[in-house]
């Protein structure tokens, strides 16, 4: 079963519920994100991915995006004067909330003409975090929730408990990997990888000797793959090549 | 005259605050010295018929407490203090005591609730038994008719609660104002069990006491409401969210939950039938924004109280994952009273769109504050000045702040609108859950919009940008605008966040957090101009750093 809508005028079909923003993708619209990750979906804060409606009964609004779900008769527009002033201040709020932010961000304020930050509004200069909440999902789906927000309202932050190195991180750097503003540290170094404040070992491939995972995530990995016959003494790359080899 | 006479003391918060606990224990102990010495009032005259000390909720006139009802005589006494105890026990059967009756605005003397301009024009449907019964006893409720709606109900389809409910027009009395039937009708559609009811008691408006007043004043009316809900939706649990604070609400409810089930009213048979509900009551999270919908939701299931993302609503997936039907404490009061005299003659109240009356908390810069219900459409000027009687001291009224801390305030050019739902939207405010804030012209209102912000940029929970952003520019520009350092520049920013909080915020506080903003820009641009142009505060509130 599919539904039929337009976007920016152009029929797309879809399965029902599926959300505008991948149905635009699909068919080659380009809407920007900054909280949208494949793998996380449903974060919805940033709010960049905002697009006017209007249903088949007439109603109009304006949803983002990424969690809106398709429906027969939707007809979507994604790139109105009045989306692009909203893009707008919302870039303009982040930028001086992350003058620091690495990325998309700036890219997208560039594209969007938001130059001059008005300093007057940056708490911290040196942030770079847009409260994304990205590494925190991504930590509490594999299970470990070792950082997560702390207090609410305009004091929110992304934190390890009690601020301190976190005691459940396994140093597999999801969170940095699924950081869109490069605001979490995390630095590989004579085979040692720093970050949350903490130090963790890197555990070399058998076979092409290249650093590649924290003990500790491996130990969480064969904890949680009992059964399979991966072989974590070998890189993720190396584990590749071999089963290729298995299998001629 | 012997009949038999009540004694009702208002024991809600605000009179035990100004002592009505210990004018309840003087009253006590004169009845008992007089019947002792067989002298005085009823007790005289007919020994066998002992007046009856009551505590009760809420009688509305809070500025005045405490506050004692003689019934049947419908005689009230203002003000009144221990040392009053002895006139009043001597007076019943006679004159009443002249010196506690209140004084109207031409200062007669009143003694009945009709004669008094506070509360002459007001329509009590939803109050109707608040102040009137002790509501720790059951009995009390039972005598006036509560869970006489349940026993209707029990005898009607789902269908039929439903048609009444849609056919009285009710809208949810928590903010926005959905209609209730709607609401009903589409959770009763679902055939997914269980289904769950939820009852809004969070109130979080900074000064609010609607929704409290009744669940300490008349629990079991709020229950047969809850009740009547979940048979008609097929619901066999419910859950009770007061808000933290609320501890008399909260101890209040558990004891009518557990006097209902030992009385086989709630329970594995509702009222004998063969429908069950089991009713529980949950503390609050102690966050404003625990009070929206889907926050209340996730926090019930035990998760951080956030709105959630998802477009889809909670009639359809609500409490873990399952049809729930959310409504405030006010909508399921009225319930009751909708299905013993049917939709039809509720939707007789009201106006073409907002039918029925509205519980609202008076207070501010106002003569008589309190706890008023009127039929909605009644203009504010009517609240203010007869109701209300006008500002005190003879300074000139300024503004009203309607629906909590995102509500807007409205200017003197706007009194004569009627208040509804459509009506306070049209011009930036919104009902809420019906606080109203009363301003007179030492008032700021930048100030006022900063302060409403500053409250919200910390209770809104953080999650997405415009609302968390905005807010902190916001504060942030309007304090600068307080203490002189505002720029023009700064107001065109202002509407830009504004606009972008209203739009494309995740969930309504966000998209309304803007409207003090909004509206103070709207009706008080004047002030704005004189804070940034001559660095000067019209109010004389904003100490402005420069030498005026
Ligand atoms: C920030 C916020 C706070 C709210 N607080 C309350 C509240 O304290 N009590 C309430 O009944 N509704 C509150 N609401 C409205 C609820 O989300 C919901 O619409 C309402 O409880 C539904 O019941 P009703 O239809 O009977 O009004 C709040 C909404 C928002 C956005
Ligand atoms: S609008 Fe405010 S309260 Fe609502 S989700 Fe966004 S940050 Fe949270
Ligand atoms: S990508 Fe949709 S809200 Fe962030």
């Amino acid at each position: 079963m599919t539904v039929n809508l337009m976007i920016d005028g152009l029929a797309c079909e879809a399965a029902p519920g599926q959300h505008v923003l991948d149905v635009a993708r699909q068919n080659g619209v380009e809407i920007p994100t900054l909280c949208h990750h494949e793998a996380l979906a449903g974060q919805a804060c940033c709010r960049l991915c905002v697009v006017e409606i209007e249903e088949a009964s007439g109603s109009r609004d304006v949803v983002v995006s990424c969690t809106y779900p398709a429906k027969e008769g939707l007809k979507v527009s994604t790139n109105s004067e009045q989306v692009r002033r909203l893009r707008r201040t919302v870039l303009t709020l982040l930028a001086e909330r992350a003058p620091l932010a690495e990325g998309a961000l700036p890219a997208y304020c560039q594209e969007y003409g938001v130059t001059g930050y008005d300093l007057r509004f940056t708490v911290d200069k040196d942030e770079k975090c847009i409260l994304c909440g990205l590494c925190t999902k991504a930590c509490a789906e594999l299970g470990n929730s070792a950082i997560e927000t702390t207090l609410r309202g305009v004091d929110k932050q992304v934190a390890p408990p009690f601020d301190e190195p976190p005691a459940a991180c396994i140093g597999c750097a999801s969170c940095a990997e699924v950081c869109p503003t490069g605001a979490i540290a995390c630095e590989d170094a004579d085979g040692v990888r720093t970050i949350w404040e903490k130090e963790f070992e890197l555990l070399r491939c058998e076979a092409c000797g290249k650093p590649f995972a924290t003990a500790e995530e491996l130990a969480w990995l064969k904890e949680r793959l009992l059964d399979t016959e991966l072989n974590l003494a070998y890189c993720p790359s190396c584990r590749g090549k071999m089963s290729l080899k298995d299998l001629t | 005259m012997s009949a038999k006479r009540t004694i009702l003391v208002c024991c809600d918060t605000g009179c035990i605050a100004s002592g009505s606990k210990a004018v309840v224990t003087a009253l006590k102990e004169q009845l008992a010295l007089a019947a002792a010495a067989g002298v005085a009032g009823a007790a005289a005259t007919d020994a066998t018929v002992e007046p009856l000390v009551k505590q009760t909720g809420c009688h509305g006139f809070c500025g005045y407490g405490p506050v004692v009802k003689v019934m049947p005589d419908d005689i009230s006494y203002y003000r009144v203090k221990p040392k009053d105890a002895a006139a009043i026990i001597e007076s019943l059967g006679g004159e009443p005591v002249e010196r506690l009756l209140y004084r109207d605005d031409a200062g007669q003397r009143v003694t009945g609730r009709e004669e008094n301009p506070f509360y002459s024009s007001q329509k009590k449907l939803a109050l109707r038994n608040v102040g009137e019964l002790d509501p720790e006893l059951l009995d009390d409720a039972l005598s006036r008719g509560v869970y006489e709606s349940l026993k209707k109900a029990l005898t009607m389809t789902p269908e039929e609660i439903i048609s009444q409910v849609e056919r009285s027009g009710i809208r949810g009395r928590g903010g926005a104002g959905f209609p209730a039937g709607r609401k009903w009708r589409i959770a009763a559609g679902y055939n997914n069990n269980p289904k769950y009811v939820i009852l809004n008691g969070d109130e979080g408006d900074p000064g609010a006491f609607m929704d409290r007043s009744m669940l300490e004043g008349d629990p079991h009316s709020v229950l047969e409401g809850v009740a009547i809900c979940a048979v008609a939706v097929g619901a066999t649990d419910a859950y009770l969210y007061i808000r933290d604070e609320y501890t008399t609400a909260l101890r209040t409810m558990k004891q009518a939950i557990l006097d209902a089930e030992a009385a086989g009213i709630l329970g594995d048979s509702v009222l004998g039938s063969d429908k069950q509900l089991r009713v529980q009551v949950v503390r609050g999270g102690g966050a404003f924004v625990c009070g929206e919908s889907s926050a209340m939701i996730a926090s019930i299931e035990g998760a951080v109280g956030e709105p959630r993302a998802k477009y889809i609503r909670s009639t359809q997936e609500g409490l873990w994952g399952q049809p729930t039907v959310l409504n405030n404490v006010e909508t399921f009061i009225n319930i009751p009273l909708i299905i013993a005299n049917g939709g039809d003659w509720y939707a007789q109240t009201g106006t073409d769109k907002s039918k029925g009356t509205k519980v609202f908390a008076l207070v501010g810069k106002i003569k008589r504050s309190g706890l008023i219900e009127v039929p909605m459409g009644t203009t504010l000027r009517e609240i203010i000045f007869d109701i209300g009687g006008g500002i005190p001291g003879n300074r000139r009224f300024k503004a009203i702040q309607t629906g909590g801390p995102s509500g807007g305030c409205l200017p003197d050019s706007l009194l004569d609108v009627p208040v509804d739902f459509d009506t306070l939207l049209e011009y930036g405010s919104m009902m809420g859950s019906g606080g109203m804030i009363v301003m007179d012209e030492r008032t700021c209102m930048v100030e006022t919009a900063r302060y409403y912000v500053e409250f919200l940029a910390r209770e809104c929970c953080g999650k997405c940008v415009p609302c968390r952003e905005g807010l902190r520019w916001l504060l942030d520009i309007l304090t600068r605008i307080c203490e002189g350092e505002g720029e023009f520049a700064d107001l065109e920013i202002l509407e830009g966040i504004c606009e972008t909080m209203t739009l494309a915020s995740r969930c309504a506080l966000g998209k309304t957090a803007a409207n003090p903003v909004i509206t103070t820009l709207r009706y008080f641009h004047d002030e704005y101009e004189e804070h940034i142009t001559h660095k000067r505060c019209p109010a004389g509130v904003c100490r402005m750093g420069v030498a005026p």
